[in-house]
């Protein structure tokens, strides 16, 4: 981590500026550049993204993928030779927010609206997107209440990934990695998150180690920075593992706090979204032999392609930071999009129609920077999650994960109309 | 008479905005006109008691959740009775309220507010199964006058019916102020805000006058977060959030509390410009910082103030 | 965990919702400080200073928002300088993140350079009772600067009766800057000193002030005792309500600070003077 790493986002104006100097630059060399078609004006892409509060750092690594992709895509020619424009707006509180998903819609007339990030903001984003008849496609948000979907056949909206599959993923890893298990304690942010991963981690628990007690559960606020009485709580608990939500700063702080009284000395422990703020897991806090969640991405996967090395590369080296997996979300959203206009298009290479996008939308598959993904016919992201015990063996100042599981939404989410808990309870171990 | 002239050349601007203004645009009157009813309550308190609130978004949030309650757990959607049920929650809230925060001024009055502020913001977060939480509540689309308006779609019922029935709102709301101001009622309050001890030996019932007050702006609040609820069609906890309350007095301060229609016009300026800075710089909070240090300093009266500058401006004193 | 320092907030005589945008950006900071010393090769056992020095040095912030906005408004009513320390907020929110960027920041092992002790039972890392001890310092010395120094009691009788004091000769202009700078220095260095046993975060600041506001409202405003024992008491609490009903742990603060607003206006320490 260096001193002073400035955060350069570009504004919208200076965004739009530099998109249109390269593009009049690749003009002026005629030949040189990537030459867009005749009449190929500018496709607006909307994008929404958090910059303040707890969520800012995921919105900023949404961004930041968005604004590679965008780079990527103009370099290469476009979108049927159409120069991508990407107009971003503030996501911040639900109210304010559906004023800015109006705004990019009705004012600045855009073909689809990228991101969206919490559930607060994108449940009330739903009913708002099918209104106004333009697609929007989410980066990390979803129309469910609690565990259960409140959408069940959008037109218009596509969602991401369910919110508890990174803690079912977890629960189905926990027994593998950590034998004998007895009693569990869990901590969570106090808001639906971290209440709706914390019971689903026990149904799936529960299913693999039916005599398993939660001893303890804790929910601070979320933002909150000293949770020296919570690890107190924990380590009174006696439980033999402990399992945390956490995903921003505050991840970085348990593990800090819990070194500091070697809470983990005696307890196991299972952080089912930390990967999220990896790069501010050191090892000289963190120990080794942790479950460690990294959500849907996972930046140093030895399988990893060569598109993610890329990725990781460059936003290493613009950005100072390793990748967390928002950036995969916003970029599978981004380049589905691409792939639907163009799948749409035909051979005709004519630009299809909002609805057309959207139908062609519908199961599409395409190679994103985490590997395959796709588009359920009911809207909803379908992706790999990776978690894995946390090694020292690296060579970077944080922890990282060996072996590394992959889990896809096809075993760990539930299925389009299913009751959570219901198909929980169904399944066969 | 010019006030009359300006009134009705705003009001005829507001009727004919839905046929020619952009429908963007149009969709941002609906927060303002929201705003504006809050305001004209809160300014009862700020601009004619002398009493500033930082904890008005609790009435905002009570009228918001008490719209989103009745449209998705009965089967009532008139708006009508959403507004009377907010109103009148609002005003049974607001009354163990205001009896604990009257008994104060200035900085302590602040603070006590902004406290049941915030744990109002706690209760609704934390009791998600019956609030839920951070997810909030559905606000489902109300029928105004027993009309349902189902089959239109939502930005047009939002743009057509919904906009002038908020307007109709406003403006029972601003003449009900208006005559509450000018009654022997308001006269009194501003004896309290000029000066409580006199107002005491004339035999005002500083603490009484103070109480009805605060309840009547925590009616209008409760009112005004009602109407915001629709256009969102989401209810959340950040509407009771203390930097809502922040902001709320922001708007205040911006139109000018020393006038009557001075928050109005501050609600109206706050959104447009809220609208126009989060969308040419990413750190619209500075600059709106910087805009509020400025009016704190320059310019206490607001616009209002600076337009109409009855009183001159008295920066610079220190 | 050191609750104590929190003690510094109550120091500022004018009710400031800016002091926990001041306590984040002396946290951000002290990240800073300590990353620059580590890569320049300084020993470890020493990094509280470039810590303590980072977190002083961005008091100076405070002259900056003292003479540049506070000063306009003294004349005016309390809630004219409560809103612009509201203004101030959304300012440093911006530029804190204009300057270190939107991710956590937190200092890597140093929380630990000095080691872990056993007390009564429950393992304490030494770097937790260094920031107790100089919190306590950091009291002691505030109070020796009140009660004991020319500047103590011109700031006293300032607080007491402003007129009287300026008619008596004092400036209060350099009096009101030096005090804001003074509490503005100590929020600063609060945040710079607690943040090797945490991580920074640009929203720190709002949702500070809340705690914050509850330990000066418990304890009573303006007073150091008081504010001592109002952060004692919300740690205190915190820890009653984590360990036997956890659904109460924030709610609980709120309804504490209302009952003492309601029956002692001026907290369980503030002046009698009504």
């Amino acid at each position: 981590m260096t001193l002073l790493d400035q955060d350069h986002q570009p504004s919208r104006r200076q965004f739009l500026t530099l998109v249109g100097a390269g593009v009049g630059a690749a003009a002026a060399r005629l030949g040189a550049g990537p030459a867009f078609a005749q009449g190929g004006a500018p496709v607006k892409i909307g994008v929404l993204a958090i910059r303040a509060g707890i969520a800012a750092p995921v919105g900023a690594a949404g961004l930041r993928a968005t604004e590679w992709w965008a780079e990527r895509v103009n370099k290469a020619g476009g979108i049927l030779g159409r120069p991508v424009q990407l107009v971003v707006e503030e996501e911040s509180n639900p109210k304010d927010t559906v004023e800015r998903y109006r705004k990019l819609v009705l004012q600045d007339q855009v073909e689809v609206v990228l991101g969206g990030i919490s559930t607060g903001v994108t449940l009330a984003l739903g009913p708002v997107a099918e209104d106004l008849g333009t697609p929007w496609l989410s980066w990390d948000g979803t129309t469910q209440k609690g565990v259960e979907e409140t959408m069940p056949n959008p037109k218009w909206a596509f969602k991401s990934v369910d919110n508890e599959v990174e803690a079912i993923v977890a629960g189905i890893l926990t027994p593998k990695y950590f034998k004998g298990i007895k009693t569990v304690a869990g901590i969570g942010n106090d808001y639906s998150y971290g209440h709706d991963c914390w019971e689903s981690y026990q149904a799936v628990l529960k299913r693999y180690l039916p005599d398993v007690k939660f001893v303890l559960e804790l929910f601070p606020k979320l933002g909150v920075t000293d949770f020296t009485s919570h690890i107190a709580a924990i380590q009174q608990s006696k439980a033999d593992l402990l399992m945390c939500s956490f995903w921003s700063g505050d991840a970085t702080i348990i593990m800090k706090q819990a070194a500091a009284v070697g809470l983990f000395k005696t307890m196991k422990g299972v952080f089912t979204t930390a990967g999220g703020v990896h790069d501010s897991l050191k090892k000289e806090f963190t120990p080794e032999g942790l479950l460690l969640g990294y959500n849907t991405m996972y930046f140093d996967d030895p399988k990893g392609s060569a598109l993610l090395k890329q990725f990781v590369r460059e936003y290493k080296a613009k950005h100072n930071e390793y990748p967390p997996y928002e950036c995969d979300h916003a970029y599978f959203n981004a380049e589905s999009y691409k792939a639907a206009v163009e799948k749409a298009a035909g051979a005709a290479k004519r630009w299809p129609e909002k609805a057309q996008v959207v139908k062609a939308l519908e199961g599409i598959e395409i190679e994103s920077l985490s590997g395959r993904r796709s588009w359920r016919e009911d809207h909803v992201q379908m992706c790999s999650f990776y978690q894995g015990m946390t090694t020292h063996k690296n060579s970077y100042d944080f922890v990282t994960i060996s072996p590394v599981e992959v889990v896809s939404t096809r075993q760990a989410m539930k299925p389009a109309g299913a009751k959570l808990f219901d198909w929980i309870s169904g399944w066969k171990i | 008479m010019k006030r009359g002239l300006g009134l009705a050349a705003a009001t005829a601007a507001m009727a004919v905005a839905p046929l020619v203004g952009g429908t963007y645009h149009v969709l941002l009157m609906l927060p303002f006109m929201a705003y504006a009813v809050v305001l004209l309550g809160l300014n009862l308190l700020f601009g004619y008691t002398g009493l500033v609130s930082f904890g008005h978004a609790l009435f905002v949030g009570i009228g918001a959740y008490t719209g989103a309650f009745i449209t998705s757990r009965t089967t009532i959607r008139s708006l009508e009775v959403i507004l009377l049920s907010a109103a009148v929650l609002g005003a049974l809230v607001a009354a163990p309220v205001a009896a604990l925060c009257v008994r104060y001024v200035k900085i302590y009055f602040g603070m006590l507010t902004l406290a049941f502020g915030m744990v109002f913001y706690t209760f609704v977060l934390k009791f998600y199964r019956l609030t839920g939480g951070d997810e909030g509540t559905p606000f489902l689309r109300p029928s105004l006058l027993g009309h349902a308006f189902d089959a239109m779609p939502k930005i047009d019922y939002l743009t057509g019916p919904y906009y002038y029935y908020s307007m109709a709102v406003l403006g029972l709301a601003t003449l009900v102020m208006w005559r509450i101001v000018c009654s022997p009622f308001g006269l009194c309050l501003k004896t309290i805000r000029d000066n409580p001890a006199k107002a005491e030996t004339l035999g005002i019932g500083v603490t009484r006058y103070r109480f009805l007050a605060f309840v009547i702006s925590a009616v209008y609040a409760a009112v005004g977060g009602a109407l915001l609820g629709p256009p969102t069609g989401n209810v959340d906890p950040t509407l009771a959030y203390w930097t809502h309350s922040g902001s709320l007095v922001f708007m205040t301060l911006l139109g000018g509390f020393a006038s009557f229609f001075g928050p109005v016009v501050g609600a109206f300026v706050f959104i447009y410009l809220q609208n126009w800075v989060m969308s040419v710089v990413p750190y619209w909070r500075l600059v709106f910082g910087a805009i509020l240090a400025l009016i704190v300093i320059i310019a206490p009266e607001g616009l209002a103030g600076l337009v109409t500058r009855r009183r001159p401006a008295p920066a610079e004193r220190a | 965990m050191a609750a104590g320092l929190q003690v510094v907030f109550g120091v500022q005589k004018i009710f400031n919702l800016a002091c926990g945008s001041f306590y984040a950006l002396g946290a951000y900071a002290g990240v800073s400080a300590v990353g620059w010393y580590a890569s320049a090769g300084g020993p470890p056992a020493l990094f509280v200073v470039p810590l303590a020095l980072a977190g002083l040095a961005v008091g100076a912030v405070g002259v900056v928002v003292e003479r540049g906005l506070l000063r306009f408004v003294y004349d005016r009513d309390e809630t004219f300088q409560l809103l612009l320390t509201f203004a101030v907020v959304l300012m440093m929110e911006d530029a804190i993140r204009m300057i270190w960027g939107t991710s956590p920041r937190s200092t890597s092992g140093l929380y630990l350079t000095y080691g872990q002790l056993q007390l009564l039972g429950a393992t304490v890392p030494v770097y937790n009772l260094i920031v107790i001890a100089a919190s306590l310092v950091i009291a002691l010395a505030i109070g020796w600067l009140l009660t004991r120094t020319a500047f103590g009691r011109i700031m006293r009788a300032a607080a007491d009766n402003r007129e009287m004091a300026e008619a008596l000769g004092v400036d209060m202009r350099r009096v009101y800057a030096k005090v804001f700078t003074l509490g503005t220095a100590l929020g600063t260095l609060g945040g710079a000193l607690v943040i090797p046993a945490t991580a920074a975060m640009s929203e720190m600041g709002i949702e500070l002030i809340v705690e914050a506001f509850a330990v000066v409202v418990i304890g009573g405003l303006g007073s150091m005792r008081g504010a001592f024992v109002g952060a004692l008491a919300v740690g205190v609490l915190r820890s009653i309500a984590i360990s036997v009903y956890p659904e109460l742990e924030m709610l609980l603060i709120y309804l504490i600070v209302i009952v003492v607003l309601v029956l002692r206006p001026r907290g369980l320490f503030g002046g009698a003077a009504a």
